[in-house]
């Protein structure tokens, strides 16, 4: 792995947090990841299915190019990656410094059960007293205290919520291995003075805080005497009575604050004299206690309060950007005006709640069950726009995830209902279903034909039917007519809200928000800030999907890696020498098996017996006892029993072995076992299944068979040391297509130092962006255009060939060439390159609808702009102007939105009401696309008396030319009538289409999806990689977007292709396939099975040959051979053989 | 028979069902006693030669399982590994195995519960039909 000088550090993993760090990683600079919550994941977490596939693809994240510097299991457990340092439970508390050199200060909360030594037995959570509503399942279950925080996390130990502990002990005493420790050191050095004039609230307030809490405690009865003792000595925390004879307590406070300015004072009053203690606390008091005291909720206060002054002391880090991805938080439908019935009725939840519901690990096992009832549920609702798009709830914005969810969320409990055997009637609540994204609007129509039910309104309330126990929607048409509707229960799609975090991140750094509280983004850029060196990823930066969140955290590790570079975060390398391992491919396996033994304490018997029946094997040198592998002076043991016997080949039972890895690694180097030889096997959990008989004899067999097993499958294992050649790569890169997201890209690349050629089809650079002027935030277009061109051509690492054609191309990953042809002075020039992105772009839509072409009144968008530009148009003179959205956009053989036509719509509706109010303005739609923040300009075109005009697809305006003029005729469903317009101009969106030409597709081994436009290798996870590695794609060959987002895709792109010009050569990976050409038929089927295209024939066509680089090891090469030719490392057949045999016998 | 405890060799996938059955062990889910689990990075690296391998030396079922269709970690070696296994299926008679030995399932990482329930189910089927007769008729 290359280590390059330079650091970050990402705030939030989720999603976006975990690919801004990844995409950093991988290019070799050192992150620091770190989560206010013990687990990584985010709000994923929670959801078990995503569209568009209904499941989980987390794991596509994970690197493909030198996967074995990073963890190789589900995502949604952990993530282990080399150059990452992941610190959970951790906040940010202080940023200072300038871009490249930041200081940053780290609060990391400490957890009383010491995660080495928890085996996760799970005895405390069932003698914990305290029950609480369990926010893992969003309150639909309970938990206790001490409890695990995700079912699924590695690593996982139980934490104890600090604010509910009632430090009974109980935990303490059941736990087998000591590993809850409710008092911690730090406690008693944490001196707290209790001065009060009564002696029973002293006596009762010193017992429970020593014993119980664990502090120091020492005590005054009078102010005076405390004065005295904090001379003495200096204590942390004061309790101070307010009521006290001679000195009182705020006279003592204001005293006492001039002997010890750090002290922490917190007054105890009685009721009747809380409004001195808000006064004190004005002069200094931090709180305030109120008598009588309850020692249950008293313990836990101080304990709070000592927590928060004592969060592990500050770790300080000088990193050279910051990424902010902390995600968000959701609307309360409880607050407000709550017609819904939100928090009053169980069987009205969120959509989140829902997801939950719908999970196999969720409160009801996954089971479509009312929360109140435990009733199946036969038909339920979904509400969008709850607490989004209301003026009421202060939100002018559409959250923009919630019509997909809602629509996949009906999709899946339709699914549910199907399989229990019953057909859910499943309705979606709407206003604009805002199906904006690509393939969005496929996925809607495809649930209409599986039979949700879509239903335009505005919801009145939701109120209980007393004798059904059903929910009776009161719902309103367009034009007025209220209509009830029973359900059994309702899901209301709670808008998105800024992160609960991001006023004190603002605060911290510096970066502004906007009206509705997220962080502001500059001009024509999705992720950059007011502050050089930090941007802002996700929802954190306000309303994203999975997919928008990944791309524009790939622009955002784009930005951070700019600033590092450029601070000098260079491309030295760091690493050291290839590790070197010692040569056993010709001795017989030894192998070494060493046992944990903690897990004797769970029921294993006889190690003697077991040890002797393992020993069976000759291969089987040793077997070794040892106690907590997973300790670091467990591991040190292990060490030496390896240098003391010198097996070539190392078992390791015990749990969890997905810690090991880095261990491992460590040991090989220090030993010199290649690490594929070396192998950890969970020995614990295997035991646990058939809880009911702990049958010790049953708990050794099944830890034998597990043991045998995993010494079949090292005996086998592969022991040359690496027989791959490495792939070397050309360090630069290739961009087709010199538009906005083609020179974006160019840039990001050529900043970091690599070589870039644009190859442009026209005389000029600057594509779609030549014949724009402004955007819908008035940012001026032109500028920024000949600001971009200008830094392009001026850039000494980009070269710019203008009237070019990519003509025919060959190669893979790292090592692409490829001619292109000039067609000025007719030239033909070679080009080596290691990446490509297709920045080809797109056009406006051609069409014959509604009469195009017949009349000179009618328009396109793009004309209308370019009238505009040109002063060609007399607004005044204009009386009435229609336009029409979606002309044959969102449906079929063009089925998609093309998310810019309804924004543009807007823009131009503005600027016109403005220079001229009297013009009369209508706009036929089928939904509204404003989403994110684009509302608020929807919200103001109605304000200034544009006429939005609803239409279906079945009843479109119809369009009639009539001498000169041209009419339109339509349904207006608001006062349910037959219109007829006579407008001076007719306006139509006629949306984008792709221009990435098949062959050029061909050209580079990439598929384009049915509309033209680049296919994704995974819409959600690898939003911006093709299957083939080292393709990479953006802008609107990628997808419609608007500027910025085009920029944010080219962005992601760059940082993407980045991972891969960083290296000089690509690492195969552990797992891998390859050739036994003696063997081989050249039938030629593990070239057509194989996923990644990593297979070819050679040149004479006699032989196969993996690129080892883009093999990932899947092995479905090995499973279609007839002939066993193909191989897979880590996985050869006599090994899996021998591993069966070990299973059964 | 009453005390017969079939032997099941499950091949699952490192991504999805692997983390399903290491959840179910981990949240102690109780499920069937002598479960052998081979971890393969994808079903559709599974060579009908280890299924049949396992049943011929003795195993009383067989499961297969993966990512959810669509979910593959490797794109497609799922849909790979179900047509595969529903050709061995019609084979499978033919050397002597009940169709039924031999299961297919999709099993997402999150659904430990779901992987216990189908453990539970496949100990049902083959409770059924009896202990595998490979070693007392097979000279192997």
């Amino acid at each position: 792995m290359i280590k390059k000088i330079g650091k970050a550090l990402v705030v939030g993993g989720g999603i976006s947090g975990i690919r801004a760090a990844l995409d950093l990683a991988e290019f070799g600079y050192g992150v620091t990841l770190i989560d206010k919550a013990s687990h990584l994941g985010g709000i994923l977490a929670q959801l078990d299915y995503q569209f568009p596939t209904n499941n989980c693809g987390m794991c596509k994240m994970l690197p493909l190019i030198d996967r074995d510097s990073s963890s190789q299991y589900c995502l949604r457990r952990g993530l282990f990656h080399e150059n990452i340092d992941i610190l959970l439970s951790t906040q940010l508390a202080s940023v200072e410094g300038e871009p490249g050199k930041f200081q940053v200060t780290l609060d990391q909360k400490s957890n009383p059960v010491d995660p080495s030594l928890c085996v996760g037995c799970g005895k405390c959570i069932q003698v914990c007293p305290v029950e609480l509503p369990n926010c893992f399942n969003e309150g639909l279950s309970t938990r206790k205290a001490i409890y695990l925080p995700l079912p699924h996390a590695i690593p996982n130990s139980y934490r104890i919520d600090g604010n509910v502990c009632t430090l009974c002990g109980a935990c303490v005493e059941v736990c087998p291995t000591d590993a809850v420790k409710l008092v911690d050191e730090g406690r008693k050095k944490f001196s707290i003075l209790i001065v009060d004039d009564e002696l029973i609230v002293r006596d009762s307030l010193k017992e429970w805080l020593e014993i119980e809490g664990g502090f120091a405690v020492e005590m005054a009865q009078s102010g005076q005497e405390a004065l005295e003792r904090l001379k003495e000595k200096k204590f942390r925390l004061m309790l101070l009575d307010i009521k006290m004879p001679g000195m009182d307590g705020v006279e003592t406070l204001q005293k006492a604050k001039e002997i010890l300015p750090d002290l922490h004072v917190v007054m105890m009053t009685a009721y009747a004299t809380v409004e001195t203690a808000v006064e004190a606390m004005k002069i200094g008091a931090m709180d305030y206690l109120i008598k009588p005291f309850d020692p249950d909720v008293l313990i836990p206060k101080i304990v709070k309060i000592y927590e928060e002054l004592n969060v592990s002391a500050g770790l300080t880090l000088e990193v050279g950007a910051i990424v902010l991805s902390p995600g968000n938080s959701y609307f309360n439908p409880a607050d407000g005006k709550d017609t819904l019935g939100y928090g009053k009725n169980p069987d009205v939840i969120t959509g989140l709640e829902f997801e939950r519901i719908l999970s196999a690990a969720g409160p009801y096992e996954g089971r479509l069950v009312r929360p109140s009832d435990g009733r199946p549920i036969k038909k339920m609702a979904w509400i969008q726009c709850v607490g989004s798009r209301d003026f009421q709830t202060n939100a002018d914005f559409c959250s923009n995830i919630c019509c997909m969810y809602a629509i996949k969320e009906a999709m899946k409990a339709k699914e549910r209902a199907q399989n229990a055997g019953y057909e859910l009637d499943a309705a979606i609540f709407y206003m604009d279903m805002r199906t904006f994204g690509k393939s969005f609007q496929r996925y809607k129509d495809l649930a209409e034909r599986c039979g949700v039910r879509f239903t335009r309104g505005r919801i009145h309330s939701v109120l209980p039917d007393k004798e059904s126990g059903n929910l009776v929607v009161r719902h309103a048409s367009y034009s007025g007519k209220i209509s009830k509707d029973a359900f059994d229960m309702i899901v209301l799609a709670a808008g998105q809200r800024p992160a609960l975090c991001t006023s004190d991140i603002a605060e911290m750094t510096g970066i502004e928000l906007n009206s509705s509280g997220f962080p502001s983004t500059r001009p024509f850029s999705m992720s950059g800030t007011n502050q050089n060196g930090i941007v802002v990823a996700g929802t954190f930066a306000g309303l994203k999907d999975i997919s928008e969140s990944v791309t524009q955290a790939g622009a955002a590790a784009l930005l951070a890696s700019r600033v590092i570079h450029a601070s000098g975060g260079g491309l030295a390398l760091e690493s050291g020498p290839a590790p070197i391992y010692a040569d056993v491919s010709r001795e017989n396996p030894q192998v070494m098996v060493v046992i944990c033994s903690c897990n004797m304490a769970s029921g294993l018997s006889e190690p003697e017996k077991l040890a002797e029946n393992i020993k069976a094997d000759p291969c089987v040198k040793h077997v070794l006892f040892t106690d907590r592998i997973c300790t670091t002076s467990g591991w040190e043991n292990l060490v030496e029993m390896v240098k003391k016997h010198h097996p070539n080949r190392l078992l390791i039972g015990a749990c969890l072995p997905y810690l090991y890895a880095r261990n491992l690694k460590a040991l090989g180097e220090e030993v010199g076992i290649n690490p594929r030889l070396m192998d950890v096997v969970d020995i614990h959990t295997p035991g646990f299944s058939d809880v009911d008989s702990q049958d010790p004899e049953y708990f050794r067999s099944m830890t034998e068979t597990t043991l045998k097993m995993s010494i079949a499958k090292l005996k086998y294992a592969d022991c040359a040391s690496s027989v791959h050649a490495e792939n070397s790569v050309f360090q630069q890169a290739l961009i087709v297509g010199g538009g906005i997201a083609g020179m974006s890209a160019a840039l990001a690349i050529a900043d970091h130092g690599f070589k870039v050629d644009i190859v442009e089809h026209e005389k000029e650079l600057g594509g779609n962006l030549r014949w724009l002027e402004t955007t819908i935030e008035e940012h001026d277009i032109p500028s920024f255009l000949a600001d971009t061109i200008a830094k392009v051509e001026k850039h000494p690492m980009i070269k710019v060939h203008t009237q070019s054609t990519v003509i025919a191309s060959a190669g893979q990953v790292g090592q692409f060439f490829t001619a292109i042809e000039e067609n000025e002075a007719p030239a033909v020039i070679n080009l080596e390159h290691g990446v490509v992105i297709l920045a080809t772009g797109g056009a406006e839509a051609v069409t014959t609808s509604y009469g195009y072409g017949k009349n000179k009144k009618i328009i396109t968008q793009k004309e209308l702009a370019q009238k505009v530009n040109a002063d060609e148009l007399d607004i005044r003179s204009i009386k009435t102007l229609v336009m029409i959205q979606c002309v044959d956009s969102r449906e079929e053989p063009r089925n998609y939105c093309s998310r810019v036509c309804c924004a543009s719509s807007i823009k131009s509706a503005l600027q016109f009401k403005k220079e001229n109010p009297e013009i009369a303005i209508y706009v036929f739609y089928r939904d509204m696309m404003t989403y994110g923040f684009m509302e608020s300009y929807f919200t103001e075109a109605r304000k200034a008396g544009v006429i939005f005009i609803p239409y279906t697809i079945n009843k479109k305006p119809v369009v009639t030319n009539e001498n000169d003029s041209i009419f339109i005729t339509a349904f207006e469903p608001i006062i349910s009538q037959e219109i007829k317009i006579e407008p001076d101009m007719l306006v139509l969106g006629t949306g984008i289409i792709p221009t990435l030409p098949p062959s050029l597709a061909q050209t580079f081994g990439i598929a384009l999806d049915q509309d033209g436009f680049f296919q994704e290798a995974e819409s959600k996870w690898r939003p911006v990689d093709s299957l083939k590695e080292g393709v990479f794609a953006c802008g609107l060959a990628h997808s419609p977007r608007n500027i910025p987002e085009a920029i944010a895709t080219a962005e992601a792109a760059a940082q993407r292709a980045l991972r891969i010009l960083g290296h000089e050569y690509i690492p195969a990976g552990r797992i891998s396939s390859t050739v036994r050409s003696s063997l081989c038929s050249l039938c030629e089927r593990c070239i057509d099975t194989c996923p990644y295209g990593a297979r070819t024939l050679n040149e004479d066509g006699k032989k196969v040959l993996v690129n080892s680089a883009m093999c990932q090891g899947c092995g479905l090469c090995a499973a279609v051979c007839p002939n066993s030719a193909s191989v897979i490392e880590g996985y050869p057949m006599e090994q899996m053989l021998e591993m069966i045999d070990a299973a059964i016998l | 028979m009453e005390d017969f405890e079939p032997v099941i060799v499950a091949f699952v996938c490192n991504w999805c069902t692997y983390t399903a059955a290491d959840l179910a062990g981990t949240s102690r889910l109780s499920y069937p006693k002598n479960i052998r689990l081979i971890r393969v990075m994808c079903t559709g690296m599974v060579d009908p030669q280890y299924v049949i391998k396992a049943l011929l030396e003795g195993a009383d079922g067989v499961l297969v399982s993966g990512c959810h269709p669509g979910d593959c970690h490797y794109i497609n070696g799922n849909y790979k590994a179900r047509r595969r296994i529903k050709l061995l299926k019609t084979i499978l008679p033919q050397i002597g195995f009940e169709q039924e030995r031999l299961k297919l399932t999709w099993i997402g990482a999150s659904d430990g519960i779901r992987f216990a329930e189908i453990m539970r189910e496949l100990v049902d089927q083959l409770t059924e039909i009896g202990q595998s007769q490979a070693k007392l008729k097979m000279v192997i």
